[in-house]
């Protein structure tokens, strides 16, 4: 079943296109990753999904029904969707009463609401906090609260925008470790954004990129801005650094333009190890930064006067070895490299 | 110097011997003064918050107009009031002058600018998760409101306090519509402008006492009640 069925959903604001998705099917009972630069899209997006907000026009189905961005018929359909902020905001009062203030909109009996409340502070770990002043929680508290105030609702789709931002690495595992859990134990379907490629890649089934108010089918990382330069009659120099620039044939950039960003395909680098390798064209030599296992392939993350991602096969890696620290060429084919606005 | 603590020693000895003269022209302040807040609070609260939350056509000018009315001088007040309910005037029948009423009236039309422009700056002061936070939680409109008013509880007391501080203390209104008829409009402000003309400082000295107690009192009260939520 699908918690949402989107087609050409647009939002624009004083006349400029802030998002513009063509089509976003989300499974219900799965997480998705929503990574993209600042300016994406992402919290309007999630805001969307919250209906919290309304799209300028689309289609948008919702648990196989059709929605109607009226507020009447917003206000039931907010009560199965639960948004999380980047930085939860607490009501002045007691923990107690900011847990029950959605039980009590949805009009449950006093025990049953004592007896939620109990299991969501248990479950976030603050059982002795329910009585405390919540104004005077710490941020990760906060974050932890304000997720209970959210679980204690039985939401069918959580939205979390940047969920462990805002708080220590302690409280991150803890929030983690949640939103794991209560997708398992719940089903509950959960969209969360984010700028961190290793939390997408360790808790989401799937993984959402949104640049420039579009979904794109590239992933997050290799995305940077660059100054481009005419190199000769038929190449143009892609500057990422001072130092360091692509060559690529004139006829990837549509218009004349001075800055643009620019994708490099992980999976279509090539990296080359041991003697004799020299860097020269569109191959550059760096150093090995970070190795790590990845769904049966092996992400390199080398140091070439920017951060590059190589996603390598099992086969490729175990051909190579390469290690930690050691000196390599990458290749980067015309192939590999996306311009865009 | 010798007149101003005679004065002042035979003032704080009326405050402590419950004067009943002091008491009648007290309670008679009190009187207009909570009801003209109470009734400007009804009526500028909502427009504050509405205000505040809305956005329509003119609402920076409207802001604006709200925003010069709060130096309207009592006296003008006092001069427009008078022309609607004199004798000749449009409510003259309704014999409203040099009554309580037309000391509310008066005191009500100065003090709804103040309410309202210091509930628009308490509203837009709140953050608006607060707004989104409520609506996620599946809050309607109404209840929404509730919150946003709830979380701005303080701003809106001190937007009451400040207005029950102007009415207590104003002078023009309750001169030119009240007619300082002793035992029945004479106010504080009033009767101590009249102790004065008379050249007799103990009683006005005692209520200048009296409504800075009040003043005090009132802000002791409301900043207590703040500090207990502040972090």
């Amino acid at each position: 079943m699908k918690a949402y069925s989107i087609h050409n959903l647009r939002k624009s604001f004083n006349g400029r296109s802030i998002l513009d998705v063509d089509c976003l099917e989300i499974e219900a009972g799965r997480i998705y990753g929503l990574l993209g630069p600042n300016g994406a899209g992402k919290t309007t997006l999630l805001n969307i999904l919250g209906f919290l907000d309304q799209p300028t026009s689309g289609r948008f189905d919702f648990l196989g029904k059709a929605v109607q961005f009226h507020e009447k018929d917003l206000l039931p359909l907010r009560k199965e969707v639960v948004v999380l902020d980047q930085y939860p905001v607490l009501f002045t009062t007691s923990v107690y009463k900011n847990l029950e203030f959605g039980l009590k909109l949805r009009k449950v009996e006093r025990a049953e609401r004592e007896r939620v409340i109990d299991e969501v502070l248990d479950l976030v770990d603050m059982t002795s906090f329910k009585h405390s002043p919540a104004h005077n929680l710490s941020g990760g508290e906060t974050q932890r609260i304000a997720l209970a105030r959210a679980l204690a609702l039985s939401p069918k789709v959580f939205l979390c925008d940047e969920p462990t931002a805002s708080v220590d690495v302690e409280n991150q595992a803890a929030i983690v470790a949640l939103l794991k859990q209560i997708n398992e134990n719940k089903n509950i379907s959960i969209v969360f954004t984010t700028h961190d490629r290793l939390l997408a890649a360790g808790l989401a089934h799937h993984t959402l990129v949104l640049n420039e108010g579009r979904l794109v089918s590239t992933s997050y990382e290799n995305t940077f801005p660059c100054r481009i330069e005419p190199e000769n009659d038929k190449q143009i120099r892609c500057r990422i650094t001072e130092e360091t620039g692509i060559l690529l044939s004139s006829t990837k950039v549509k218009s004349p333009v001075a800055k643009s960003r620019l994708f490099i395909d992980p999976e279509k680098i090539d990296l080359h190890t041991g003697e004799g390798m020299q860097g020269g064209g569109n191959c550059l030599q760096g150093k090995i930064l970070q190795l790590m296992e990845e769904s049966g392939r092996v992400r390199v993350v080398v140091t070439v006067g920017f951060l590059l991602t190589v996603l390598l096969t099992r086969e490729k890696y175990d051909s190579l070895r390469p290690g930690i620290g050691d000196t390599v060429v990458v290749s980067i084919v015309e192939d590999a490299v996306t311009l865009s606005n | 110097m010798d007149i101003f603590v005679d004065s002042l020693l035979s003032a704080i000895s009326l405050v402590f011997s419950l004067d009943s003269e002091m008491l009648a022209i007290v309670m008679v302040s009190l009187q207009v003064s909570c009801v003209s807040t109470i009734l400007a609070g009804l009526v500028g609260v909502p427009t504050g918050f509405f205000i505040a939350l809305r956005r329509f056509p003119g609402k920076a000018m409207l802001i604006t107009v709200l925003n010069t009315l709060l130096a309207l001088p009592t006296v003008v007040i006092g001069l427009f009031v008078y022309a609607f309910i004199s004798r000749r005037g449009v409510f003259g029948p309704l014999d409203l002058l040099y009554t309580q009423k037309a000391i509310v009236i008066g005191q009500v039309m100065l003090i709804i600018p103040l309410v309202s422009a210091l509930t628009i700056a308490a509203i837009s002061r709140i953050d608006d998760r607060y707004r989104r936070t409520a609506m996620t939680l599946g809050a309607n409109r109404m209840q929404t409101a509730k919150v946003i008013l709830f979380e701005a509880r303080f701003g809106i007391t001190a937007a009451i306090v400040a207005a029950f501080g102007r009415v207590i203390s104003e002078i023009g209104i309750s001169m030119m519509l009240g007619g300082n008829i002793k035992g029945f409009t004479r106010t504080m402000t009033t009767a101590m402008a009249l102790e004065y003309d008379k050249g007799a400082f103990s009683l006005a000295v005692a209520l200048g006492i009296v409504l800075m107690a009040l003043s005090f009192g009132m802000n002791i009260l409301f900043h207590f009640f703040q500090g207990k939520y502040r972090t």
